[in-house]
């Protein structure tokens, strides 16, 4: 076994996604302290030629998968040919369905421990130790392998857990992928492709989330949300039941079975606060919420709550911060 | 056409459950249902019998004894028979070890369509189908908002970075989807009545010839610590004020904080 750590760096439509340059820093950081060095596991569109720009955040080395777009799961036998080949501590895999995707064949495959999704990560004595938000929010757990596992230990990492470092100039040293076996997984493919009518971002790139829930009442509804992000500079998401009612699409939406978001800011306008919502923004750094009933659920855990009527407040609330900034 | 939809029973969501001092979870007196996710996959296998794409829908579990209850629940649902396997072996199974059984029974079972939720609100690694799909040699379609089957082949509708995708994949394969299926029937008179005289199995470890060692080992990971979240200062509450007023507060608040 190295003391390497390894990362899943996917890349959409001709760039690395946020969660690849998150975890190349954050795999340079445990081999730091595992005394090995970070290697990208580079696939998607574009990951030939973006696959040495990882250096920039911390990766030393990237072994490219495949510049293909097809779907990630078909990455899974050259994932797992690269893991062999490398032998490394650890493996970090961003804890979205593509990252999840190829993270269980991995445990499928090789019988590994596996952690996630997890919130904080690091090298302990020489074996990964993570940090992980149970028993909704409630309590942390830390965890690690049990004696005698075998390596490496798999670990989803939730967004924005560790920030990417900017500024670097070094590149990380291209290398081919060994050959993988032919693998069932490899015979998805994308039979259809379709774009949605409106441009939709990422949210987990997001540092600033303005969120509408039921209480926002219709697609026009989210007009003054739309607003005050715009304000702030920031991205609006959504609630399930604001998802489900076909107000926003559902790649804006936050909790359980939508996005998993850690923004610098949340404001939550006429979202209840449900416990499938809660567990895709508790770790949020502030929490504001403006909801009407003032015994919303999520009253209980913002940091600041404000009982009011949103579309009073939220109108309210972008004139004054355009004053402030004076735009 | 058959799919075997697989199922697990988790604690109530919300339902008081806590750590022992020896570092284990305790679920003992909380309330057990189908975990919820499980629910939209059952419901998307019934959909695809009403269509007429499928023709028998099996359940498939594993966990102890009472998690029948469960199994009988899901065919309160719908579908046609369901398998239980059981072992006291398998208590404290990790994702790897319930993987491994669940193929080894659906290797039995010889479905088109092993289907499954997309995570289980316990354990929310979403790990198990992928390793099933590993360990059983077969294609992987997951995250569907929406399964089609047919022509010796499925399809999933699957959200995409701007939009959405159709992946397909030649049968036999391991599908999970989304709680965007539609909402989950409930389960009629009727069907409950109707659940009480369908086909049950129970299963056991050497029934399916995998000998516990082969499961040894136990838990590749342990928890070797747990805390409170770290201390937040409690809530501040602006209630009856102006809208504007409210407003200048909340900016206020922000710039505070450096948001702004």
């Amino acid at each position: 076994m190295s003391n390497d750590i390894l990362f899943l760096a996917e890349f959409v439509a001709g760039t690395a996604a946020r969660s690849a340059l998150e975890l190349a820093t954050g795999a340079a950081e445990l081999a730091g302290q595992s005394g090995g060095s970070a290697i990208a596991l580079a696939y998607g569109p574009g990951a030939a030629a973006g696959a040495a720009g990882l250096g920039a955040h911390g990766a030393v080395r990237a072994i490219v998968l495949g510049d293909e777009d097809r779907p990630a799961i078909t990455y899974a036998a050259a994932t797992v040919a690269a893991v062999r080949d490398t032998a490394p501590l650890a493996v970090l895999a961003p804890a979205t369905p593509n990252g999840r995707d190829l993270a269980a064949a991995l445990v499928g495959t090789l019988h590994v421990p596996a952690f996630g999704p997890v919130r904080e990560a690091r090298v302990v004595d020489g074996v990964l130790e993570t940090e992980q938000s149970t028993l909704q929010g409630s309590v942390i757990t830390t965890a690690r392998p049990t004696d005698g596992a075998p390596s490496p230990s798999i670990a989803l990492v939730l967004a924005s857990t560790f920030a990417p470092a900017e500024g670097g100039t070094a590149s990380a040293e291209v290398a081919q992928a060994p050959e993988a076996e032919d693998s069932a997984f490899g015979k998805a493919t994308i039979a259809e492709s379709h774009e949605a009518d409106a441009k939709v971002v990422n949210l987990e790139e997001a540092t600033i989330i303005v969120a509408g829930g039921r209480g926002v009442g219709g697609e026009e509804g989210f007009a003054p949300l739309h607003d005050l992000a715009a304000a702030l500079g920031g991205a609006v998401g959504a609630s399930r039941a604001a998802a489900d009612a076909g107000w926003i699409p559902y790649q804006l939406q936050i909790g359980q079975t939508g996005k998993m978001v850690k923004p610098a800011l949340y404001i939550g306008a006429g979202v209840s606060g449900a416990i499938q919502h809660r567990v895709g923004m508790q770790t949020a750094e502030h929490v504001v919420a403006i909801n009407r009933d003032p015994d919303a659920p999520i009253g209980e855990f913002a940091d600041l709550f404000v009982v009011g009527d949103l579309f009073q407040i939220v109108p309210a609330l972008t004139d004054e911060i355009r004053r402030r900034k004076g735009s | 056409m058959k799919i075997v939809v697989c199922v697990k029973q988790v604690p109530a969501t919300g339902a008081d459950k806590r750590y022992t001092d020896d570092l284990r979870l305790d679920r003992s007196g909380v309330e057990a249902i189908i975990n919820p996710l499980d629910e939209y996959a059952i419901e998307q296998a019934l959909r695809l019998v009403d269509d007429g794409s499928v023709d028998s829908v099996t359940y498939l579990s594993m966990g102890p004894e009472q998690a029948s209850e469960a199994l009988r629940r899901a065919l309160a649902m719908g579908g046609d028979e369901a398998v239980l396997v059981t072992d006291p072996a398998l208590a404290g199974a990790d994702e790897w070890a319930t993987a491994k059984v669940l193929a080894a029974a659906l290797d039995r079972l010889a479905p088109d369509v092993a289907l499954m939720g997309m995570a289980s609100d316990d354990a929310r690694g979403s790990l198990v189908p992928g390793a099933v799909a590993a360990m059983r040699q077969v294609p992987m379609l997951s995250y569907g908002a929406e399964l089609k089957v047919g022509d010796g082949e499925a399809r999933v509708r699957r959200l995409s970075a701007t939009g959405f995708d159709w992946i397909s994949a030649p049968l036999p394969l391991v599908a999970t989807v989304t709680d965007q299926v539609g909402e989950p029937r409930y389960a009629s008179l009727k069907g409950i009545m109707a659940a009480k005289r369908k086909p049950m199995q129970t299963w056991s470890l050497a029934d399916l010839d995998l000998p516990a060692d082969d499961l040894a080992g136990g838990a590749l990971t342990r928890v070797t610590d747990t805390r409170p979240p770290e201390e937040k200062p409690p809530t501040e509450r602006i209630e009856n004020l102006p809208p504007a007023e409210a407003a200048t507060k909340i900016a206020d608040w922000l710039e505070l904080r450096k948001l702004i």
